[in-house]
């Protein structure tokens, strides 16, 4: 039935509008059925995203329940009654100051810790501060063993109990492929390497810190990526704060998504070029951008942009949403724009072969100008990589501030790195790399079903590593922490400065580590923990991704 | 038994209130002022209430002309 006319449509059932004839038509005559079948895929060809997306790309932010919101607000405003109470009586000396304050001769100056961040730090997130900064003495692996704190003025200052808590499950650190670990071969070439050479470089890349294991690794890495050229520096948020300005300056355009993570907003920001910001994974609205640049040029003097740079991220850890790069490569194509890819969530965890998002969507590497990416998450080492054409990694040897002025990778990061980079590819003539990559994918799959079956809201598209599971209010943010590592699993929860104020969440990464043992155990803990805190919010009006932003016609389709 | 089952369902909706309220972040003293506020502020309620109702539907009755 492949080669009907028109091809087939690949949207999935609820968005298409040739659903009810799928099925139907078995009992008919074969003619009459080619012939329904060709209209009827006439009809949905038109609603679909044509050839662009060989799989259904399924995505969904459940919308807040407006009830929920406005208990959100409610307990955020008896929150805040509470910290202007207490922050009065810290003022009148009524109890003791925890907190940083001016100094008496400083009163009369413009105040520092007056605004909304210090408020909300003093007042709320101290109250719940022993979800966050807990200290591990194992490896992160699938599971870590915490050092157990307590405190007695209510999260001022901790003490150490004494105890050990072993075997925590680890649902928080961004282990996708399962490297994270003190036994097997990158461990062991990491710790001769440091035998052979030491720690620490103690130069800068331009200087004296250019060993050939980072020149082997850069060629490993290109190959990795499919790239010509690929450059490798020390620390992954100062690949994007330093690479981004010198590659635009003045004059030219940055357009970048509205949840790009910080190290892409500051470097975009140090590049001093104009930044816009488009609404987020929303292709009409940086269409629309795209237009309104090339049509109206530079603010006053009209003049055209010298670059427009696109600065997007293959996942965002906050939503768990992919990137929609079919129709970002078709766009800058189009309006001869230039793609900054971060892939530190993606590469290694999507793709057949953990190549990325680029090969998740089955595109061609030498579409993305530029791919970024870390190796901090997949290959549980530290650092980022910048890959790209040969010219354009020649430049950025002698122009980035990173090459200039940052130390290199330390060799035994770079061992770590390499070693796992083998395994992935399969160079070390093993299939366990391939293998994880296969157990990180049904390990996601099977986790967010299970999860979206309990009946929790999930942000993000369905094969995204990275699940948050909203919680809302900031008690229930607090108490999900506690509980779960009363029941011993680690979960990390996010709040106000990274989510908006009234969407917190709880962020799940899985890992190839995890066997279907502790997520079944990890998955009936948060049942649990669902029923005892009233977590199951959804509603299951998932509404499904659509092609074309929200107007007076999708009503017809929603109808369904 | 039944007494224990009440008991537990009454803590269970406890814990509810006190999450959805922000309470289960704050301190004890401060929990008790809140709880003191929401209790004087339904008691006054319910007694007005006692006090004005009879008042109330005497005249909602004489609106609809049931009774003169």
């Amino acid at each position: 039935n492949t080669d009907l006319p028109g091809g087939w449509c690949k949207r999935p059932p609820l968005c298409c509008r040739c659903r009810p004839t799928h099925g139907d038509l078995s009992g008919l005559g074969e003619s009459v059925s080619v012939v329904l079948m060709g209209i009827a895929l006439q009809v949905c060809h038109a609603a679909c995203n044509g050839e662009l997306y060989s799989r259904p790309f399924i995505e969904s932010f459940e919308e807040t329940p407006m009830l929920l919101a406005v208990l959100t607000y409610m307990s955020y405003g008896i929150l805040t009654i509470f910290g202007y109470l207490r922050d009065f009586m810290r003022e009148w000396k009524i109890e003791k100051c925890h907190t940083a304050r001016e100094r008496e001769e400083q009163k009369d100056f413009v105040p520092l810790y007056q605004d909304f961040e210090n408020f909300y730090t003093r007042n709320i997130y101290m109250r719940i501060r022993d979800s966050w900064n807990r200290p591990i003495c194992s490896v992160p692996g699938a599971t870590f063993d915490l050092v157990e704190c307590s405190s007695n003025d209510y999260n001022w200052t901790f003490e150490y109990t004494g105890r050990v808590v072993k075997d925590v499950i680890n649902l928080g650190s961004y282990n996708y492929l399962g490297f994270a670990e003190n036994t097997g071969a990158c461990a062991t070439a990491a710790g001769e390497v440091t035998v052979k050479f030491g720690v620490g470089v103690a130069s800068t890349r331009q200087e004296m810190g250019n060993l050939d294991r980072h020149e082997e690794l850069e060629k490993l890495a290109a190959s990795f990526l499919g790239v010509e050229s690929a450059m490798v520096f020390g620390m992954g948020f100062a690949t994007n704060s330093m690479n981004i300005p010198a590659l635009v300056g003045k004059g030219c355009l940055i357009l970048s998504d509205e949840l790009n993570h910080a190290s892409l907003v500051l470097g975009a920001r140090l590049s001093s070029s104009t930044i816009r910001v488009f609404k987020h994974n929303n292709m009409q609205s940086l269409e629309k951008l795209l237009r309104d640049a090339i049509v109206h040029g530079q603010p006053r003097t009209h003049r055209p942009w010298k670059k427009i740079l696109i600065l997007m991220e293959g996942i965002y850890s906050m939503e768990g949403s992919i990137i929609r790069l079919p129709e970002v490569i078709a766009l800058k194509k189009k309006y001869k724009a230039y793609l900054y890819l971060d892939e530190a969530h993606s590469i290694g965890a999507l793709g057949l072969n953990g190549r990325g998002v680029v090969e998740y969507f089955g595109l061609d590497p030498k579409d993305v100008d530029v791919m970024m990416g870390t190796f901090t998450k997949s290959f549980s080492a530290a650092g980022g990589y910048v890959g790209g054409r040969k010219d354009l990694i020649d430049y950025l040897r002698t122009h980035s501030h990173s090459a200039i002025y940052a130390t290199t990778m330390s060799l035994p990061v770079v061992e770590q790195i390499l070693t796992s980079m083998k395994c992935i590819m399969g160079k070390d003539g093993t299939t366990i790399g391939l293998s994880r990559i296969q157990r990180l994918a049904e390990n996601t799959v099977y986790f967010r079903r299970r999860l979206q079956e309990m009946g929790f809201i999930i942000y993000g598209n369905n094969d995204s590593p990275v699940v948050p599971m909203m919680l809302y209010m900031p008690a229930k943010l607090g108490a999900f922490g506690r509980e779960m590592l009363k029941r011993n699993i680690g979960v990390v929860g996010v709040g106000f400065p990274a989510t908006p104020i009234i969407e917190s969440r709880a962020r799940f990464c899985i890992s190839a580590a995890h066997t279907k043992e502790m997520l079944d155990r990890a998955l009936d803990v948060i049942s649990e923990v669902g029923d005892l805190l009233h977590l199951k919010y959804s509603r299951h009006k998932v509404l499904p991704s659509l092609d074309r932003p929200f107007d007076e016609t999708t009503y017809e389709e929603n109808e369904e | 038994m039944a007494l224990g089952d009440a008991w537990k369902q009454l803590s269970w909706f406890y814990y509810q209130y006190v999450l959805v309220t922000a309470l289960y972040m704050l301190e004890p003293w401060e929990r008790t002022i809140f709880n003191s506020l929401l209790i004087t502020v339904a008691a006054m309620a319910v007694y007005t209430c006692y006090v004005f109702m009879p008042q109330h539907i005497m005249a909602i009755l004489h609106y609809f002309e049931v009774v003169q």
